[in-house]
C-alpha cells in the first residue's frame, strides 16, 4: 500500500494545471456560473477543447490510433480532477472522452467510429445521454421510448427527460426499446441519433442548477437509418454497463469541494471569521469528508487501472463523495450565506448548484446505498 | 497511489486472519459477566511470534502496523495492540507491552490493570515506566477495557528519547485505527444478526432502512479505514487529526444503528455487541473527541486565522 504519487502522475498533473492557467481567460468565473450545459459554456467548450486536443491532453488515454497517448487510467483520472476542480471547461465533451468515445471504439461499426470518434478527439462533437424518462428515472430498464424496424430504417417515438446538454447536442447516445416491455432489459438498444432529425424537439426545463442544463427531449415519428444502431438489438443493458465501468466513480466531485472549502476559509479569515472554533472544527469536517471521499475514489481508480472489478467499492465511494459535496456547501450556507447571492463568489455558488445534484445524478444516493447493501454488506434484497 | 497490499503485507495479514479465527479470539462471556474479555494468551501468541513489531519490518511498516490495530480492534476479545503496534517498535522496543498510555492523570486508564509498563505523553516529553499488578488499582467501568488508576506508589518514571509531537500522532492514528476496527467488529457483528433474524415475516436485513443506515455505516468504517493507512504512511499532523477526528464523529450515529437494529439482544452481556461498542464508546472522547481533532485538523491545515 502506498498512498504517494508517482513522479510522472505529479508531472503529469503540473502539466494539466500549467495549461489551465495560461488558456482559461480571465473571465472564465462569468462563463462557468452559468453551467456545464449553459449556452455558455458549451460555446466556450468549442473553442477551449480543441486547445486541449492540440496539447494532447483531451484523450490522453485514448490508443494512439483514435488520436491518444495510450496515457495510464490514473493519469486520465488526474485529468479529470483537475478539469472538474477548474469547473469543467470541456463542457458536455467530458462524457465523450470519458465513456462515449470509448465505447464506440468497442462496439460501433467501423462507419460509425470514423464518423464520430476523430470529431470527439479534435474536441469539436457534443452529444446529450438520452437514457432517463418520465416513468423510467432510477429504474432505467422501465423505459418506454420504442424504436420499431420499418425497411431499413428504424421509428422512434417516446420521449426522455433531464437530458443534459440536449439543447445544443448534435447526437444522442439514445436507449430505446426494440422488444418487450417496460422493465425488460434484453428489449433495449442503442441509436446513434443526430439531434437534427426531423420529429425531435428540445424543450429546456428551467432548474435549480444552471441554465440550459437539463430538458425534456421527444421522439414523434424520427427515422433514422438503421445503420445508426450501435450494436445489435437488446445488447444496450451489457454496453451501457462496460461503458458506464468507466465512469464508475463518477466526476470527481470532490477535488471542487476541496477546493472550494479553501476559498470558503480563506475568505473566513479575512473577515476575520475564522478564529471562533465551531468555525474551524465545520471546516475541518467537511475537509474530512472531502479527503475520505478522495480515497475511497482512489482505491476505485487503483482497481481500475489493475484491471479490477471495484463492484461495490465504486458504491461506498459515491456515497463519501455525495456526504463531501454536501458538507462543503452546507459549511459555506452556514458562515458564508452572502457568497451565494448578488455578486458573491461564483466557483461557491457553481460548487452549491452542482451539489445539489450530486445524489440526484447518475444514480441516486439511495440506490448507491442499496447497492452497497447488497453487493458488500451481503443482506437480502429488499422486500417491497 | 497503490492500494493492494505487497507480497509480504499479503502473507502477514494470510498469516493474521488463521490466528484470529483461531480459539482464543473469539466470543466468550466473562466470568461473573465481566465487560471485557481480556485473552492473555491469544495476546501471548501475538507477541512471541513478532506481530506487534511489524512497524519496524522495512517490508510491512507502519501502514500495516495500522492495518493489524485495525483487524485486531475488530475481535470480541480485548487485546493491547494499538501502542504496541503504532509506538512502540519506533520508540520503545524494548519496554515490556502490555502498555497503558496515560492520556489525562485524572481519568482511569484503559489496559492500566494488565500492563506492564505505562507511558506518559506530554508537551515536554514522554516519560515511560515499569509497573507492577500491586501499583495499579483496578477500576469498574462500562467501558469494554479492563481500566485501573495508579495507587500512591512512587513510579521510577524514565525519560524517553522521542519527539513527543512524532509520538503523539502516531498514538491519534492507532486510536483512530483501534476505534475504527472496534466498528467494524459491531456491523460485522449486527450484519449477521440481520441476515438471520426474521421479523414479519423477511428477514430483519431486507428493510431498506436498516440497509441504507448499515451501508452509510460500511461506507464510514471503509473510509476511516483508508484515511488511518494514509496517515500512517504520511505522518503529516492534518492527516492524523483528519483520520480520528472522521472516526470519532462518525461513530456517534453507528454506535446508535449498531444497538437499535440488533434490538434487546444488543442490551445483554450474552451477546458480544457490547465489546465493540463500549471500546467506541470510550475512543470518541480521546486526545479532544471529534470537535477537538476536527478544530485540530482545520487550524494545523489552514492555521489559526
Amino acid at each position: 500500500m502506498d498512498f504517494g504519487w508517482t513522479d510522472r502522475d505529479q508531472a503529469f498533473r503540473a502539466r494539466v494545471r500549467d495549461f489551465l492557467a495560461q488558456e482559461l481567460p480571465s473571465d472564465w468565473d462569468e462563463i462557468r456560473r452559468h453551467g456545464p450545459g449553459s449556452k455558455e459554456q458549451t460555446e466556450f467548450s468549442l473553442e477551449f477543447c480543441p486547445k486541449l486536443a492540440s496539447a494532447r491532453l483531451l484523450v490522453p488515454h485514448w490508443p494512439t490510433a483514435w488520436g491518444g497517448g495510450e496515457l495510464s487510467t490514473w493519469e486520465h483520472f488526474i485529468l479529470g480532477e483537475e478539469m472538474w476542480a477548474a469547473g469543467e471547461p470541456r463542457g458536455a465533451q467530458y462524457m465523450n472522452v470519458n465513456w462515449i468515445g470509448p465505447t464506440l471504439m468497442r462496439f460501433g461499426s467501423e462507419e460509425q467510429r470514423r464518423a464520430f470518434i476523430p470529431q470527439m478527439a479534435a474536441g469539436a462533437a457534443i452529444w446529450c445521454q438520452g437514457f432517463s424518462e418520465p416513468d423510467a428515472g432510477s429504474d432505467l430498464a422501465a423505459l418506454r421510448t420504442r424504436a420499431v424496424l420499418d425497411g431499413d430504417h428504424y421509428v422512434i417515438n417516446g420521449s426522455k427527460i433531464w437530458t443534459s446538454y440536449a439543447g445544443l447536442a448534435e447526437h444522442c447516445f439514445l436507449l430505446a426499446r426494440t422488444a418487450g416491455a417496460p422493465g425488460d432489459k434484453s428489449g433495449i438498444t442503442i441509436f446513434l441519433v443526430p439531434m437534427s432529425t426531423d420529429g425531435i424537439e428540445v424543450r429546456s426545463i428551467p432548474s435549480l442548477i444552471g441554465h440550459g442544463d437539463i430538458h425534456e427531449t421527444f421522439f414523434t415519428d424520427v427515422r433514422i437509418p438503421a445503420t445508426s444502431r450501435l450494436g445489435g438489438e437488446g445488447e444496450a443493458w451489457s454496453i451501457i454497463t462496460y461503458s458506464l465501468a468507466n465512469e464508475r466513480v463518477g466526476i470527481p466531485r470532490y477535488e471542487l469541494s476541496s477546493r472550494v472549502l479553501g476559498d470558503m476559509v480563506a475568505a473566513l479569515k479575512q473577515r476575520g471569521q475564522f478564529r471562533d472554533s465551531a468555525v474551524q472544527a465545520r471546516a475541518g469536517a467537511a475537509h474530512a469528508a472531502c479527503e475520505a471521499a478522495r480515497l475511497l475514489v482512489y482505491r476505485v481508480v487503483d482497481q481500475l487501472a489493475n484491471g479490477r472489478d471495484p463492484d461495490a467499492d465504486a458504491n461506498i465511494a459515491r456515497v463519501a463523495v455525495i456526504r463531501a459535496d454536501h458538507a462543503v456547501t452546507d459549511f459555506g450556507l452556514d458562515f458564508l450565506p452572502d457568497t451565494f447571492s448578488g455578486t458573491g463568489h461564483p466557483a461557491h455558488l457553481a460548487h452549491h448548484e452542482r451539489a445539489i445534484v450530486a445524489g440526484i445524478a447518475a444514480g441516486a444516493a439511495e440506490i448507491q446505498l442499496s447497492l452497497v447493501a447488497r453487493r458488500h454488506l451481503d443482506l437480502p434484497r429488499e422486500a417491497c | 497511489m497503490r492500494f493492494q497490499p505487497n507480497e509480504d503485507q499479503s502473507t502477514f495479514f494470510t498469516v493474521l486472519e488463521q490466528m484470529m479465527g483461531s480459539g482464543g479470539a473469539g466470543w466468550r462471556a466473562g466470568e461473573d459477566w465481566v465487560r471485557f474479555d481480556w485473552s492473555a494468551e491469544f495476546d501471548q501468541l501475538l507477541e512471541e511470534n513478532g506481530f506487534f513489531d511489524c512497524a519496524a519490518e522495512e517490508d510491512l511498516g507502519a501502514v500495516a502496523a495500522a492495518d493489524m490495530v485495525f483487524c485486531l480492534a475488530s475481535l470480541p476479545v480485548t487485546l493491547e495492540c494499538a501502542a504496541s503496534s503504532l509506538l512502540r517498535p519506533q520508540f520503545f522496543p524494548h519496554l515490556p507491552r502490555p502498555l497503558a498510555v496515560i492520556e489525562d492523570e485524572a481519568s482511569a486508564v484503559r489496559f492500566l490493570p494488565v500492563a506492564r509498563s505505562i507511558l506518559h505523553i506530554g508537551e515536554d516529553g514522554v516519560r515511560a515506566a515499569l509497573i507492577e499488578p500491586m501499583m495499579v488499582e483496578p477500576v469498574e467501568s462500562i467501558f469494554a477495557y479492563p481500566m485501573g488508576v495508579l495507587r500512591d506508589a512512587p513510579i521510577q518514571w524514565m525519560k524517553i528519547d522521542a519527539d513527543p509531537h512524532l509520538v503523539s500522532e502516531n498514538w491519534r492514528i492507532a486510536i483512530a485505527a483501534e476505534l475504527a476496527g472496534a466498528l467494524k467488529g459491531g456491523l460485522e457483528s449486527v450484519l449477521a444478526h440481520v441476515r438471520d433474524r426474521k421479523q414479519f415475516g423477511r428477514p430483519l436485513g431486507s428493510f431498506q432502512t436498516i440497509q441504507h443506515r448499515l451501508a452509510g455505516a460500511a461506507s464510514s468504517i471503509e473510509a476511516a479505514r483508508l484515511l488511518v493507512l494514509k496517515a500512517a504512511q504520511s505522518l503529516d499532523p492534518v492527516d492524523s487529526a483528519t483520520a480520528l477526528g472522521y472516526v470519532q464523529d462518525a461513530s456517534t450515529d453507528i454506535v446508535y444503528d449498531l444497538h437499535q437494529f440488533m434490538g434487546a439482544m444488543g442490551l445483554t452481556l450474552e451477546h458480544p455487541l457490547h465489546r465493540w461498542t463500549y471500546r467506541a464508546r470510550l475512543l470518541r472522547s480521546s486526545l479532544g473527541g471529534a470537535l477537538g481533532n476536527m478544530q485540530l485538523a482545520s487550524v494545523r491545515r489552514w492555521g489559526e486565522a
